[in-house]
């Protein structure tokens, strides 16, 4: 079933040599011979074209854990700063939060310094002052909402367009939309060095197949679960393993040629051993240059592990990989709460910014650079954004000049994938609490992004008790494709 | 706050003249675009659910005039026409869709037949179970009435079953559908030995005598009603009860508990048998209150759902969660009808009104979850005797808490002293009394204890605390005191978490499109009127009620949903393909005389489900091969009527049960509390907290069987996810089968497999001879021995790779994993 039109028989030849397997034995022959065979069967990875004309091939979604606050970041509130340390107008006072009750807290101004950026003059603070480089090629939507204020709803909404777990993330609904272009590497591939408040189903495949699911692929140690050998074994002995396993399940095959599920099941052994080959060499970076490097920060501390993270996006890319979900801030203890800053949030976002700042830019530049970014749609966002008013339980637990969660009004920005950068969509009311013109709903979000893949997102459906599902439930009326690819 | 609006997106599929086709499409067109709305909202009075409603019309008068498009405003307002134009958001209807609406409207606008009332009545699982005569089909072949059904669909298809399979698959595909394990070398030669006349009967009665049944068809009901050890979400928070509920369904299988009397447990023991027995002694439990109480553990049916955390919630809302949680698991489990749709808004396909969805959510009204000692009186009070010890501990912790406290004190006034006295004296006022202007005083301080790392910062809580000398040797002191405190100590008072009376109660009232604040009236108990009545009497509890109306032979939908089940157990796939939607989104049955001839057998046999795997299981269906055969396949390539046998892979927990089984290392130990096997630090990526999978420290516990792992529903068992274990957000009928790469990758890689490998490979250290090793390894995993070809092969392999790689690769062949 994985077996395919891009792999040429010099790759075979170089894969068998490299997982120390010979170019003989197991032999390029029966893999060769088991190819025909699967060219006729359909595969539920094999490359879709889509139905509309697509802008974006594949996706790099930057994921900060916690929620960024979009009025230290990307809206820029001239009256809060007014205001700061006044309390909430009444007009305001129509919303819960987790920790907070509106009426107990005061306004709170950023301390950060808004400057406007390229031509196009988009203003960004300097927490991304790298970043902002690339005002010109970003399309930041500051209009964005939905109603999740805790990160697992929040997570959820961003990832599954619901609350609720259970429903596939959109890599899965891409991935089940438009299959996979690579032939090493799982089409979803999911970058964290450490825990995420939603779990695994901020990347799970919901009612979708399981094998829809996003792949956790990490930067240090063996990349993808169960790669290498726990304990690992001389070449020789796997060869034979490897050569053996085929002989057995040819030779029960024979009776039962028919079957589809038998053959698929050697075909997926084969896209392993094939995985056991890339995935190590994916995530080599010895061969970039000591430029490339830099860009995205990895001679420095601070920037280098989200920095890998990125570079090593790109060079999923570059192999086909659909979908790609970084995260910035996820944990390895349960206690780092990333970009959740209900306390000193100014502390926490400079911390934060500084590791992926130079990282995203260096991004942005790099796929620029090689002529990949007009078919990469990179996305940047949260589970929310943050309140204008400082974060305060009643009781008073967090109140130290930290900001509370927002799901009213976000900000989320895409580059590249088609995007024309350099403008702003959407506003917030004037102290950024609520979404007010040209309101984003994640529906709309993820209705967009489908669109630029050249998916429908109304079609596009899976049916599961008794009805067809889809990411935007009923609705993604607001597609901003349109807007976000015109000049 | 979460509103989880309306889901309006079903698509219609319904068969039939060209004229029912654009009634369906026209529904499907109004109800798509319009009923968000005009439907349950009623905007400007216009309900487009039905066609009364849309004759009726809103503020402007009837929306269609039947026969006339050109007079009906509806086709004004969709081809904006006028000063009205629809949707009034989101784009206009394309044009072919709204020339759908005017040529229905032409045509008489008649509503699709299946819609309507009459034809919801005779939806066939509605109607009831009817005792079809056997067919005469099957002469020479058919061992029982079974077979002769399925020999009728077989005449009248032109297929031709295929021969019987071998004794050994036979054996092999018994055991591993009852036990969810290999059969052992020596239960394979003693049947394939075996001359006598009921040697299959003796094969059926041995399996389904051993315990192991009920760990193998008490997982099928765990998937059924979405059973998990933790609530999921934020907080995942452990049900420390759970697994006693997993026990008594293990147990509840293993004793035949008549399935009338399994449903009446799980939705009312409590209520149907209370609890008022007067103890007899303090030392024991008298028997009929230990069976109450084993029947009352039941209703943790009820309490092991998802638990919807908000740190903000609303008493209200967690409520309305658990009534939701309680209203789709029956529907799932018992009725096989998915009622969920109706939570925001009325079934588009089956008949269940959002009233009717509330109705049945008033079934659980006056109940709630409570967590009740189950020991006699007086290990109860050994417990509370032997409280103090945990005082102890206490005591130990707070000495810990306040030597830190000090410690972290100190740091903070060596850097308040860096300070304006305003700016402490603000820090220092409690944080609920300080005025704005403290707080943002304050806040220039706590942003350098937030640097320092003794407020929340990206790190954490990331201070290094200063103690003194003596303070850290303190420290070490008490740590060590504590643990010796805790050894003796004793944490725990056996419990069950079970459904008993609310202490308060609060009527159920209609609510909105999915919302969970109650906004319409109340809501008196009951289920949707085309499924009957439920007879809620003062008296009497409503769950009660309830039970006695599931339990009730004559119910239409329990005995066929649950013979449908088992059959999927048994055949890989159930007479009707989803077995949790027997409504009209379903799958039609395959064989429906079938069904309802087992329905019928099924509660005439006393709703013993073990007689309906007697019945399979020694029919000559079940002993078809599973082989093809050219011209079969050609008319019937899913093999829907079983000319043959369906190939099937194992199941995550059958696939890791056998590996632990072949290997040897399988341990039978039955029952308590969830076994965490190890997870390797690749494993654990991904855990929020890595502590919250505390592995269980005895090694012979990591070879227990799946059923007893943890179920954790933010972190599934890996090896489980891989192969396709179901989320247990909600109930689970038929698990997906996929085939992917990460199976692969660990068979061949992970630790557990590589472990199994050597334990296989010290197994077959005893025989000598290599071919010997090689037969005692084909027995083991395969079931049979191996012919002179593969033998040669498998001595080959051994010579050269040594016995735990080929251990390894005898663990990952396709016949290991798929059952013939």
């Amino acid at each position: 079933m994985l077996c395919g039109q891009r792999s040429a028989p010099s790759s075979r030849r170089e894969f068998l040599e490299k997982a120390g397997l010979g170019f003989g034995g197991l032999a390029a022959s029966c893999l060769l011979a088991s190819d025909a065979r699967a060219a006729s069967r359909r595969d539920p990875f094999a490359p879709q074209s889509p139905p509309l004309p697509a802008k974006a091939k594949s996706v790099i979604f930057l994921f900060m854990h916690g929620g960024p606050s979009h009025l230290d970041t990307f809206d820029p509130k001239p009256l809060l700063q007014k205001y700061d340390g006044e309390p909430v107008p009444d007009s305001f006072r129509n919303r819960d939060f987790q920790f907070t009750k509106m009426d107990k807290v005061p306004l709170l101004g950023t301390p950060r310094t808004f400057r406007r950026h390229g031509e196009s003059g988009l203003e960004i603070s300097d927490l991304f002052k790298n970043v902002a480089r690339h005002a010109d090629d970003l399309a930041v939507i500051r209009s964005c909402h939905h109603d999740g204020f805790t990160h697992i709803t929040g997570q959820n909404w961003m990832n599954t367009g619901w609350a609720q777990v259970g429903r596939p993330s959109l890599g899965s609904w891409v991935v089940y939309g438009l299959g996979s272009e690579s032939q090493e590497l799982p089409g979803y591939v999911v970058m964290l060095d450490g825990g995420i408040k939603s779990g695994s189903p901020a990347y799970g495949s919901g009612f979708l197949p399981a094998m829809y699911q996003g792949t956790v692929l990490r930067s240090e140690g063996p990349p993808i679960l169960n790669i290498r050998r726990a304990k690992p074994a001389e070449p020789e002995r796997r060869r034979l393993l490897m050569e053996k396993l085929d002989w057995f399940n040819r030779n029960h095959l024979r009776a039962r040629s028919e079957d589809s599920q038998l053959e698929a099941r050697m075909n997926a052994y084969e896209l392993a051993f094939r995985m056991q080959v890339s995935a190590p060499e994916v995530v080599d970076l010895s061969s970039e240059s000591e430029t490339t490097r830099a860009m995205y920060g990895l001679d420095e501390a601070v920037t280098r592990p989200f920095g890998k993270q990125c570079l090593l996006a790109r060079r999923m890319v570059e192999r086909g990989v659909r979908f790609i979900q970084l995260y910035s801030g996820a944990s390895q203890n349960g206690a780092s709460p990333g970009w959740d800053g209900h306390n000193q949030i100014d502390y926490n976002h400079e911390t934060m910014a500084a590791q992926v700042d130079r990282p995203v830019a260096g991004l942005l530049s790099d796929l620029k650079g090689r002529g990949l970014l007009d078919e990469t749609l990179v996305i940047w966002g949260g589970d929310f954004g943050r309140t204008p008013f400082t974060d305060g339980a009643e009781g008073g637990a967090r109140n130290n000049a930290g900001r509370d969660h927002n799901p009213y009004g976000f900000t989320v920005w895409m580059a590249g994938g088609g995007v024309r950068g350099g403008k702003a969509i959407g506003s917030t009311d004037e102290i950024g609490l609520n979404a007010l013109e040209n309101k984003v709903h994640v529906h709309d979000l993820h209705a967009t992004i489908l669109t630029l893949l050249g998916l429908e997102h109304e079609n596009l459906t899976y049916p599961f008790q008794g009805r067809e599902f889809r990411l935007t439930d009923v609705g993604g009326h607001n597609n901003l494709a349109a807007a976000l690819t015109a000049a | 706050m979460p509103v989880f609006v309306a889901v309006i997106l079903c698509v219609l599929a319904i068969a039939g003249t060209a004229e029912a086709g654009d009634a369906a499409e026209a529904v499907r067109i109004l109800s798509q675009n319009c009923s968000s709305c005009h439907g349950q909202a009623k905007v400007a009075g216009l309900d487009v659910r039905t066609r009364e409603g849309l004759l009726e019309g809103g503020k402007r008068g009837p929306s269609i005039v039947p026969g006339s498009a050109r007079g009906s405003l509806l086709v004004a307002a969709v081809r904006h026409e006028g000063d009205l134009r629809m949707p009034m958001q989101g784009d206009r209807l394309p044009a072919e869709e709204a020339e759908t609406l005017a040529a229905w409207i032409d045509a008489g606008a008649k509503w699709p037949e299946s819609l309507t009332g009459a034809a919801a009545e005779a939806w066939w699982s509605f109607r009831p179970v009817s005792r079809p005569e056997v067919p005469s089909h099957g002469d020479g072949w058919a061992r029982g009435p079974l077979d002769r059904f399925i020999a009728r669909a077989h005449a009248e298809r032109g297929l031709r079953p295929v021969a019987e399979a071998s004794r050994r698959a036979w054996i092999r595909r018994a055991t591993y559908d009852l036990h969810g394990l290999p059969p052992t070398p020596e239960q394979v030669e003693a049947f394939v030995g075996d001359g006598s006349p009921d040697a299959f009967e003796k094969v059926v009665e041995r399996l389904l005598q051993s315990e192991r049944y009920g760990e193998r068809w008490g997982r099928y009901w765990l998937d059924w009603v979405r059973y998990a050890d933790s609530g999921g979400f934020e907080t995942d928070i452990y049900f420390p009860d759970a697994w006693r509920y997993r026990d008594y369904v293990i147990k509840s299988f293993n004793d035949d508990k008549p399935f009338d009397r399994f449903v009446r447990e799980q939705v009312a023991a409590d209520q149907i048998w209370p609890d008022d027995i007067e103890l007899r002694s303090s030392y024991d439990i008298p028997e009929e209150k230990q069976r109450h109480l084993e029947a009352r553990i039941g209703t943790g049916l009820y309490t092991v759902g998802t638990v919807y955390h908000e740190a903000a919630l609303n008493g209200h809302q967690l409520r309305y969660e658990w009534l939701v949680d309680s209203v789709d698991v029956t529907g799932d489990a018992f009725l096989g009808l998915t009622v969920r749709c109706a939570r925001c808004h009325d079934h588009k396909f089956d008949p269940i009104s959002q009233r009717d969805y509330h109705r049945m959510m008033a079934l659980f009204e006056g109940s709630e979850i409570k967590r009740i000692p189950v020991v006699h009186k007086m290990s109860e009070f050994g417990y509370y005797s032997a409280y103090p010890k945990q005082l102890k501990v206490f005591e130990y912790q707070q000495a810990l808490k306040s030597l830190e406290s000090r410690a972290r004190n100190r740091l903070i006034d060596e850097i308040a002293a860096g300070f304006d006295a305003e700016i402490v004296a603000a820090y220092r006022t409690p944080k609920p009394k300080r005025t704005v202007s403290q707080q943002v005083k304050a806040a220039v301080l706590e942003r350098a204890l937030t640097e320092a790392g003794l407020l929340e910062n990206p790190g954490g809580y990331s201070a290094d605390l200063p103690y003194t000398p003596e303070e850290r040797d303190r420290r070490k002191t008490l740590v060590a005191e504590l643990g010796e405190a805790a050894a003796g100590a004793r944490f725990e008072l056996p419990s069950a978490t079970v459904l008993g009376p609310a202490e308060v109660n609060y009527p159920v009232r209609m609510t909105d499109r999915g919302d969970w604040r109650p906004a319409g009236e109340m809501v008196s108990p009951g289920v949707p009127a085309t499924l009957g009545e439920v007879a809620v009497e003062s008296g009497k509890g409503r769950r009660e009620a309830l039970a006695e109306w599931l339990a009730d032979p004559a119910h239409p939908l329990v005995a066929r949903v649950m013979v449908n089940r088992v059959w999927q157990g048994h055949f890989g796939r159930g007479i009707v393909g989803t077995p949790n939607n027997f409504g009209r989104q379903g799958d039609l049955p395959s064989h429906p005389e079938l069904l309802d001839w087992l329905a019928s057998e099924f509660v005439e046999r006393g709703w013993s489900i073990k007689e309906m795997h007697r019945l399979m299981m020694l029919s000559s269906t079940y002993r078809l091969a599973s082989d093809s055969e050219p011209s079969s396949a050609a008319k019937d390539p899913e093999n829907r009527f079983l000319w043959r046998m369906n190939r099937r892979r194992l199941d995550a927990e059958s696939l890791r049960d056998a590996v632990l089984a072949v290997s040897g290392t399988l341990n039978l130990k039955m029952g308590g509390r969830p076994v965490m096997p190890p997870l390797s630090e690749e494993e654990r990526l991904g855990m929020w907290d890595r502590s919250d999978w505390p592995e269980s420290m005895d090694p012979s516990e990591h070879g227990r069987r799946s059923v007893y792992i943890f179920s954790k529903r933010q972190f599934p068992y890996p090896m489980f996810k891989t192969f396709d274990a179901p989320d247990p957000a909600t109930s689970c009928g038929r698990r997906a089968v996929t085939t992917v790469a990460p199976q692969a990758l660990t068979l061949l890689n992970s630790e557990f497999m590589l472990d199994s490998a050597r334990a296989l490979a010290k197994r077959l250290s005893g025989p000598e001879e290599p071919a010997a090793k090689v037969r005692l390894a084909w027995q083991l995993a395969l079931s049979r021995p191996p012919d002179p070809e593969e033998t040669e092969n498998a001595v080959e392999m051994l010579a050269q790779a040594g016995t735990e790689e080929f251990s390894l690769m005898l663990l990952n062949l396709n016949e290991f994993v798929y059952l013939d």
